[in-house]
């Protein structure tokens, strides 16, 4: 909360000095008025917008990073928050009929405010693509924070599923092939023994930026569970995903990856499968997968 | 007469709230989990009765109740599915002073899984683990030692993640495991197969891990070794301080069971533990059960495990529950499981 008041003080400062400034001119300039003067209908429905307004700010200025984009949506809602608060006060401070500035403090922010709102918009539209560009091969179709691993920076099983579903769907209607690798690493659980879990963690780690590497535009990259990651190969026959699966393959057999206490070469070695999808949905197209890297997989662990 | 039951009289076993878990222990593994996931400790253990100082401090214990509700706490803030799977692979042999001694240096994974039931006030507080042998099979139940909750799947995975990584560290080969679940495919079946095996099978009539019998005898490094022995005093001593080595529930299970042809009553069972009924009935109701859940329990899971491993027929199962008419017993049967006995064996491949 602290940091929280410290990054925004300007802004926060700038708004409540605003608005009290604009108090002590209502008040300099008018005379406060009697109870039934009072339109309440106004009151709440204007400074309703206010307090909404005012929690917009806080929520952006909490979820986002510093930065332009930032700065202009915010400084767009401190306009328009400012404009309703001034509209507020007008219901309780009778001003005199020929002054025409309350009209200024009341009317102007709100356009402007309106302006840099919708210009903020369009900055975090190309701000959205350029971060959906870095999110290749991680995300395609659809976005769902809620599905996102909690290690790796990819998305996990469930957004598998939900994606493959789609997938399948898009290669049924256009007539194309689709295909799966699945990735394991060999003897994951001696690295956790003998290096402990956070190593174990810096692995998947690392091994899930070199998949990524390794993949094509087009192609998505998910961690299944533990140490089991699957490609979603889009317009792939059975033959070039057999290709890119050895490719993975070779790429973490080369992964000179080394431990973060000692700097140890680890040396790593994955078993991996392939299927291409024919007539069945996502978890079927997923046991098949699964029952693959079973026969692939050897059955004594070599001690690394 | 009555010196034979004074001697069969079964044991007060450990309660829901008795504090003897030490905290630094085997709750531990799961706070240390939760923080390498940046979970704020204070709100993990919000509700517990504890607080992260008094885990460091090393003398703080306790009970299956508080213990559940770390896991339940954990459940909330950590909800991905891998999260009773990596809490599973953490558990044992662990860190836990003798009782971790015991199954590091266990002759085989037999010895080791015997050890973990004998010493399961000290590695398994809340599960127990149920072994039963056919010609080819060991197969591995378990059972709630402190009554069912909301978080029975999460204790049952991570428990079958525990002896399949157990088995696995020490023998340094990935056996052929095969497992059977009472409920249905949940949607995150992929951890089943990464965390335990490819055998996996969904609403089966109980949840069972079996192994073929050949692998339970295969050395493991630190066979027979002298700090073993001495590590499994040290446990024993422990256990003769409390005065009990497993749960009540676990002892009214066994006695029950044992019991299984007689005529069984709430009075009666009550009077074999040397308690008033009234007691013993707020007992189980403390664990959230009742007499009648227990002998139910009881009774099925021995029929099941007549007709699964055993391959006897109805009459025979029918008798060996001490039931004289079989219309009753099938009727009965219907109500434990939800199945007819002619359904469970078409379901059991019989």
């Amino acid at each position: 909360m602290r940091s929280f008041l410290k990054m925004h003080s300007w802004t926060l400062v700038g708004l409540f000095g605003a608005g009290n400034i604009g108090l002590q001119i209502y008040l300099a300039a008018g005379d406060i008025k009697y109870w039934p003067e009072i339109n309440w209908m106004d009151v709440a429905g204007e400074g309703g917008t206010a307090v909404i307004l005012f929690g917009w700010l806080i929520m952006l200025l909490r979820a986002r990073p510093a930065g332009r984009v930032t700065r202009l949506l915010s400084l767009g809602l401190c306009c328009m928050c400012f404009a309703m608060w001034m509209d507020v006060l007008d219901e309780f401070i009778r001003l005199a009929p020929e002054a025409v500035w309350d009209n200024w403090l009341e009317t102007a922010p709100m356009p402007v405010g309106m302006l840099l709102l919708t210009f903020g918009m369009f900055h975090l539209h190309r701000e959205q693509q350029a971060i959906s560009a870095q999110m290749s091969k991680r995300e395609r179709l659809f976005r769902e924070y809620r599905l996102f691993d909690n290690l790796t920076p990819l998305a996990g099983a469930q957004y598998l599923k939900q994606h493959l579903a789609q997938a399948l769907d898009m290669s049924t209607k256009e007539q194309q092939p689709l295909s799966l690798v699945a990735i394991d690493l060999d003897d994951f659980n001696e690295i956790n023994v003998r290096y402990g879990q956070d190593e174990g963690d810096q692995v998947l780690q690392g091994v899930a930026q070199l998949l990524l590497m390794n993949l094509r535009q087009q192609d998505v990259l998910c961690r299944l569970a533990g140490d089991r990651f699957v490609a979603v190969l889009p317009n792939t026959g059975e033959h070039q995903a057999l290709g890119i699966a050895e490719e993975l393959q070779q790429s973490i057999a080369a992964l000179a990856h080394r431990t973060v206490r000692h700097g140890e070469r680890l040396h790593l070695s994955a078993t991996v499968a392939t299927v291409m999808a024919l007539n069945e949905d996502e978890d079927q197209l997923l046991k098949r997968l699964n029952m693959g890297l079973a026969k692939a997989k050897p059955r004594t662990a070599q001690c690394a | 007469m009555r010196l034979t039951a004074l001697r069969e009289a079964p044991e007060a076993g450990y309660e829901c709230d008795s504090r003897f878990v030490a905290a630094h222990h085997l709750p531990a593994v799961l706070i240390d989990l939760a923080r390498s996931r940046n979970i704020d400790t204070h709100r993990l253990l919000r509700g517990c009765g504890l607080f992260y100082e008094d885990v460091m401090t090393g003398r703080a214990q306790i009970s299956p109740r508080q213990f559940l509700q770390l896991v339940e706490n954990t459940r909330r803030l950590l909800p991905a599915a891998d999260t009773p799977f990596l809490f599973g692979q953490r558990l044992w042999p662990g860190h836990y002073g003798a009782a971790s001694d015991v199954l590091e240096q266990a002759d085989h994974l037999l010895q080791a899984l015997e050890h973990i039931k004998a010493y399961r006030a000290l590695l398994s507080p809340l599960l127990t683990p149920v072994m039963h042998f056919d010609e080819q099979y060991l197969h591995l139940y378990w059972r709630f030692s402190c009554g069912e909750n909301d978080s029975n799947a999460f204790l049952l995975e991570s428990a079958m993640t525990a002896v399949v990584a157990l088995a696995r560290r020490q023998q340094m080969e990935r056996l052929p495991w095969r497992f059977e679940f009472a409920y249905a495919e949940p949607s995150h079946v992929e951890q089943y197969w990464v965390h335990l095996s490819d055998n996996v099978a969904f609403g089966r009539p109980s949840t069972v891990m079996s192994l073929p019998r050949a692998h339970l005898l295969r050395p493991w490094p630190h066979a027979g070794s002298t700090g073993g022995r001495v590590a499994r005093q040290t446990c024993d001593d422990q256990l003769l301080t409390w005065g009990w080595a497993a749960s009540f529930l676990d002892e009214l299970n066994e006695h029950l069971t044992r019991q299984i042809r007689q005529p069984l009553s709430l009075e009666r069972v009550a009077a074999a533990f040397a308690v008033s009924p009234a007691s013993l009935k707020r007992r189980l109701a403390k664990h959230g059960t009742s007499f009648q859940e227990q002998l139910d329990l009881a009774r099925r899971d021995l029929a099941v495990h007549l007709y699964q491993v055993k391959g006897l027929s109805n009459d025979e199962v029918a008798q060996q529950l001490g039931f004289n008419d079989i219309t009753n017993f099938r009727r009965s049967f219907k109500r434990w499981t939800g199945l007819v006995p002619s359904e469970l064996k078409a379901l059991l491949g019989h």
